[in-house]
Parts: structure tokens; sequence; C-alpha cells
């Protein structure tokens, strides 16, 4: 992966995870955090710290991320929630606008 | 689900016959809309990005599938919880015992209209929302008058509806008239309330909308709204008490825009009280014995543009006070005892966009003071004496979008004076007078989207002529004559959603067969034909049909049923059944 395709997401315990650009603008929360004009750090360093968001979760998401692009692309298969993820992964869905 | 439940601000207009205003859940936060959102839920597409599940909504799919595992909702920020509440209502999920996840979870909307099993029970997790609580709705349910107690302390409600609930009588009413927050108030179809009760209303200062239709025992109990001044609709449809009287009370209430009493005692008399009202934009004195003196007062209403006086006492005399009534963009004035001499009145109205003269004793020569009134959409001259030579005074009517000329004089060589309006939409020529002939005389009118010609003499030769109505939705064609022969020219009729070909006893399967290329076809009637269980599997391309209707017919009611699971999954009406 080209540096300038990708995007570094940094969980709340600092745990990275390194995605395509593609995958993360499927947050409308990133994608403006990504693509405003002007200063936010997080267009320059191309990375962006979520202090609320765990690391089960936010690797949850990465993978939420993936299974929409593809189901957009048509292959439309289940995506699996573990339950006792939901609530907490909701909070993440809904923060993050996805 | 109940409607009322809606915070949606906005002027709506909500009389049927009129415009039917359009009820439709709306909550704050936003209800979740998941996969393949069925009939009954409005898409929100600005939720959905290429038709892609967001993760709110997988997640709240989710939840609300193992929603008992759940213990309480009340952590979650009140938008989320609210959302999953919503779903469980819709998927029809919730009940008594997960429903006490939601306590305290501070929610703005219930949305339980309708909703089966609901009960005083349930009040307690309701009321816990407290001071969040801005809309509830708890028609047809089992509430009484305790339950509505519980909802004393939720003071920032704004919207509440009991419709239907014949538990809940004065003593409920008292509950709430601290309420004082309260813009919406439905009680529709209650025989307990009295007018007396009625007195806890004369607090509700913020009140905009009363409905209080079907309730009989209400009599005197309007003196109680006299000061709600911001009243801006009031509903008292079918509440047969409602008298001369009454309507004194109504007399200051200044910005009322929409009345209704239709189906009530209310007389003339009681009308004279009305005529400071110059704010009402709707009328709806269907039913109400009222004669052509009312008009002096309706004259004085300057922003009326909704009267109705259909099935009122409306002769010849006095019609001319229909002179002072200019605003007017709809008037009903079916099945009333006018003629001819009544529509000269009618020639300044140049307003109306629609006119309703259904069953009047109305003909030709009346046609000819309509034909000013050049921004008509909708003429309804259904069961008149109007004939060809009537039809040549609307010619020139060219906004006209709608007409019905069923079981009028109307003949195949009158339908040709029709062939200038090219932008009628809807066209009923349901009549013995009408045959293949007339149907020949209508291809100009190339936009129509609904024909009716139920029972028009149309045999397979006339079915030629359909191909010139590409955009056709909707036809109907019962008059016996057609074949097998005849189906054969739908089949380019590619938009039709609604067909009607029942009494056409010589059509077999074969029909089934033509049709079934026909995919956006909701509703189906082929009764009374040679239709058998054999034909039924030409319909399973029909994956959009709603209603199917085979009545008389060599079909069985499993053989449908059999049809609907495996094939026709939206299919939620037939007959046999």
């Amino acid at each position: 992966m080209k540096k300038e395709e990708s995007v570094k997401l940094i969980s709340a315990e600092g745990f990275e995870f390194v995605i395509d650009k593609k995958a993360a603008m499927v947050s409308q929360t990133i994608r403006n955090m990504l693509t405003s004009p002007g200063s936010f750090a997080e267009t320059q360093h191309r990375e962006v710290t979520f202090p609320e968001i765990s690391t089960t979760i936010l690797e949850k998401v990465c993978q939420y991320f993936y299974w929409s692009l593809q189901f957009a692309s048509g292959k439309e298969t289940e995506f699996h929630i573990e339950p006792e993820l939901t609530l907490e992964l909701m909070m993440a869905a809904n923060y993050l606008h996805t | 689900m109940g409607g009322i439940c809606s915070r949606k601000r906005g002027q709506e207009v909500n009389e049927e016959g009129v415009r039917r205003g359009i009820t439709r859940k709306y909550s704050k936060s936003g209800s979740s809309k998941w996969l393949g959102a069925s009939f009954g839920r409005p898409v929100e597409p600005e939720t959905r990005k290429n038709g892609v599940p967001s993760l709110l909504e997988l997640c709240i799919y989710k939840i609300s599938q193992d929603v008992d595992r759940y213990k309480s909702f009340s952590l979650l920020p009140r938008d989320l919880s609210q959302q999953i509440f919503d779903e469980l209502v819709y998927t029809e999920r919730l009940n008594y015992e997960n429903m006490q996840a939601f306590r305290d979870c501070a929610l703005q909307d219930l949305c339980l209209g309708e909703y089966p099993e609901v009960d005083d029970k349930w009040m307690d997790v309701i009321s816990s929302q407290g001071s969040s609580l801005l809309s509830v709705d708890l028609s047809g349910s089992n509430v009484t008058n305790i339950g509505v107690g519980l909802l004393k302390d939720c003071s920032n409600l704004q919207a509440l509806a009991f419709n239907f609930c014949d538990l809940i009588s004065d003593d409920g009413l008292r509950h709430i008239s601290g309420l004082s927050n309260l813009t919406t108030l439905s009680f529709k179809r209650n025989n307990k309330i009295k007018g007396e009760g009625m007195r806890a209303f004369s607090n509700l200062v913020n009140l905009v909308k009363l409905d209080m239709e079907r309730c009989s025992e209400i009599q005197g109990g309007l003196v109680h709204l006299k000061g709600l001044k911001k009243l801006e609709s009031l509903n008292l449809r079918c509440c047969k008490c409602i008298t001369d009287s009454d309507m004194v009370s109504l007399a200051g209430l200044s910005n009322l825009k929409e009345l209704q009493i239709a189906s009530s005692a209310v007389t003339d008399a009681g009308i004279s009280y009305l005529k400071d009202l110059r704010k009402l934009v709707l009328l709806n004195l269907e039913g109400c014995r009222v004669t052509a003196i009312c008009l002096g007062t309706i004259s004085a209403l300057v922003a009326l543009l909704y009267l109705n006086l259909s099935r009122c006492c409306i002769t010849d005399v006095g019609s001319e006070k229909f002179r002072g009534v200019k605003s007017l963009k709809v008037l009903n004035l079916g099945f009333n005892n006018i003629t001819d001499a009544c529509l000269l009145h009618l020639r300044g109205l140049t307003n109306l966009e629609s006119l309703n003269l259904d069953s009047c004793g109305i003909g030709d020569e009346g046609m000819a003071h309509l034909s000013g009134l050049s921004k008509l959409r909708n003429l309804e001259l259904s069961d008149t004496e109007v004939g060809s030579s009537g039809l040549r005074h609307i010619t020139g009517l060219t906004t006209l979008e709608s007409i019905n000329l069923s079981f009028t004089l109307v003949s195949d060589g009158g339908l040709k004076k029709l062939s200038k309006l090219a932008s009628l939409r809807s066209l009923n020529v349901d009549s013995r007078h009408i045959s293949d002939a007339g149907l020949s005389n209508l291809t100009g009118l190339t936009g129509l989207t609904s024909l009716d010609l139920f029972g028009a003499r149309i045999t397979d030769y006339g079915t030629n002529f359909l191909s010139h109505f590409k955009n056709l939705q909707s036809l109907e064609i019962c008059g016996g004559a057609l074949t097998d022969a005849g189906v054969q020219n739908f089949k380019g009729l590619s938009s039709m959603t609604l067909l009607n070909i029942s009494q056409n006893s010589a059509l077999t399967d074969k029909t089934l067969e033509i049709i079934s290329g026909l995919t956006q076809l909701a509703s189906l009637n082929v009764s009374n034909s040679r239709i058998t269980d054999g034909g039924l599997k030409h319909l399973k391309s029909l994956k959009n049909l709603r209603t199917l209707t085979l009545e008389s017919c060599r079909v069985t009611a499993a053989e449908i049923r059999k049809l609907q699971s495996t094939d026709l999954p939206n299919l939620v009406s037939f007959r046999p059944e």
C-alpha cells in the first residue's frame, strides 16, 4: 500500500490500524477530517486518533469499511456482529457517521 | 400506525375528497430504515449510500433481533435508544417485557398507535421518560384513566393521541389538564367523554390541533375551547351531538384555519356564528343540513380555499350567493339537488381548481357556465345529465388533469371534444354509451395514466387503440366482450400497475400468460373468467403484485397461497381466500 493511499486509525489504547484511505472514507466523519481544507492535523499526517473507541470496536469498524466497499460493488454478504459488541459499536457508528 | 404522533409542523390540510394529508411518522431522531424497507415505512434515502446498510443500521437491526438480551438502554444517547425503540415497534418485536429496557431512556417519541396489547402496565416505562417525552400515540390501546394519569408529570408533552381508547372518560381528561405545552391532541371515537369533561382542555392554551371526531357525547363542551386562541384545526366530524348552539363557542377562535363539522347537526343558523373566522382555509360541512343560506356567512370567510358541501341541502334557491365565495380553489357540491341554474353562479369562481358535481341535476346547458374556469384541474360529473354537447363548453379548459364522466349521457362522438385536453391524466368514461369508437376518439390523449372503461362496450378491436397510451398505469375494461386476442394489445403497456379486466367471461389462462410481462402490476382482477389453477404459474414474474382477485374462476385459494409462498412475496390480499 502506498503511503498516500493509506491512513492510520488509532484506538483509545493506542493500537494502530493502517487501512486504505478509500475504506476509511466510508465514514462521513473521517472523510470530513481528511478532506476538509485548512490545517487539520489529520489532513497533514493521515492519522486519526479516537480516544473514545476501544481497539476491539475500532477493528470491527475497519472490517465494516471493507465489507461496505464489497457490498457496494455487488458482493452482498452478511456482516456479522457479535452481540456483546452491539451497543458500543452502535455508539462508534453514530460518532463516525457510518 | 397513527400519524398523529407527529410533531412535524406545517399546514396540513387533511380532508378526504379534498386533499389527503400525508400522515407520516416523524421523529426528531429519525427512525431507522432497515434493508428493503417494505410498504408502510417511508424510505429516507439520505441515510443510505449506494444501497449499502450503514453500520448504525446493522447494529440497530442486530439489537432488535435479540432484544431480550438487553437489560437497559439507558446508557445509550437518547437518539440511539429512540432508533432501537422505533425499529422494535416497526417490526412488532416490542412487548411489555423488553419494553422495560427503555426505562429512563429520555425518549422523545413513543408512537404506539394501534400497537397490540398496550395497556396501563406499559405506562410506567412510558412516563419514566419524564420531561424528555414530547409525543405519545396510544391510539387503539386499552389504557384507562389511571394510565393517562401517569403522564401528568411529563410536562413537556406536545402531542398526545388516544384515538379509539374507549376506556378513557372525563376523569382521564382531568389528568392532562396541566400539560400546557400540548399543541396536538386527539381523542377520536370516544363515547365516554362528555361536554363537561372538555373543561380540562381550557388550560391547554398552546393547543393548535384538536381532533374529537366521532365523539358522541360532547355537546356543550366546545364552550371550554373559547380561550384557546392558538387553535388552528378542529375536527368534529361525525359528532352528531354538535348543534348550532355549540358553534357560538367557536365564534372567537380567530386563528382557526380548518374546521370539520361534517355529519353534525349544525344548520345555517350555526354557520352564521362563524363569520369572523377570517383565517379559515378549510370548511367541511358534508352531510350537514345546511342550505344556500349559509353561503351568506361563508362569503365573508376571505381566506377560504376548500369548501365541502357534499350531501347537504343546497338547491338553486339562493344559489346566487355562490358569487361571493371567490377565493375557493376546491368546491364539492356532489349529491345536492342543484341544476344548471346554480352553475350560472359559479361562473365567476375563476380560482377553482377542483369542482365536484357528482349526482347533481345538471346538464349540457350548465356546462356553458364552467367554460371560463381556466384553472380547473379536476372535474367530477359522474351521474349527471351531461351529454356530448355539454362537453363542447369545456374543450378550452386545457389545465384539466382529471375528468369523471361515468354514468353520464356522453356518447362515442362526444369524446372527440376531449382531444385537445393535453394535460389530461385521468379519465373515467365508465358508461354503456361508450364503445370502441369512443376509445378511438381519445387516442390523442397520450399523457393518460388512468383510464376507466369499466362498463364501456370495448371489444378486442378497441384494444388496438390502447397502444397510444404508453403511460397508462391504471386500466379498467369490464364490459364483457374482451377475449384473449384483445389482451394481446396490452403487451406494450409496461407502466401498468392496476389492471381490472373482470367480467370478461371469455378470458382464459392465455390472458395470464400475455400479461406476465407487465411486471409493474400491483393489482390484478380477472374475476368471472375461465382462468384455472393451471394458469396461475404465469403470474410468477409479477413480483410487485399485492392484490389478486380471481373470484368466480376455476381457481382455488390453496393454489394462490402456494404461489404466494413461492413466488409472490408482496401479495397481501387475494380472492378467493
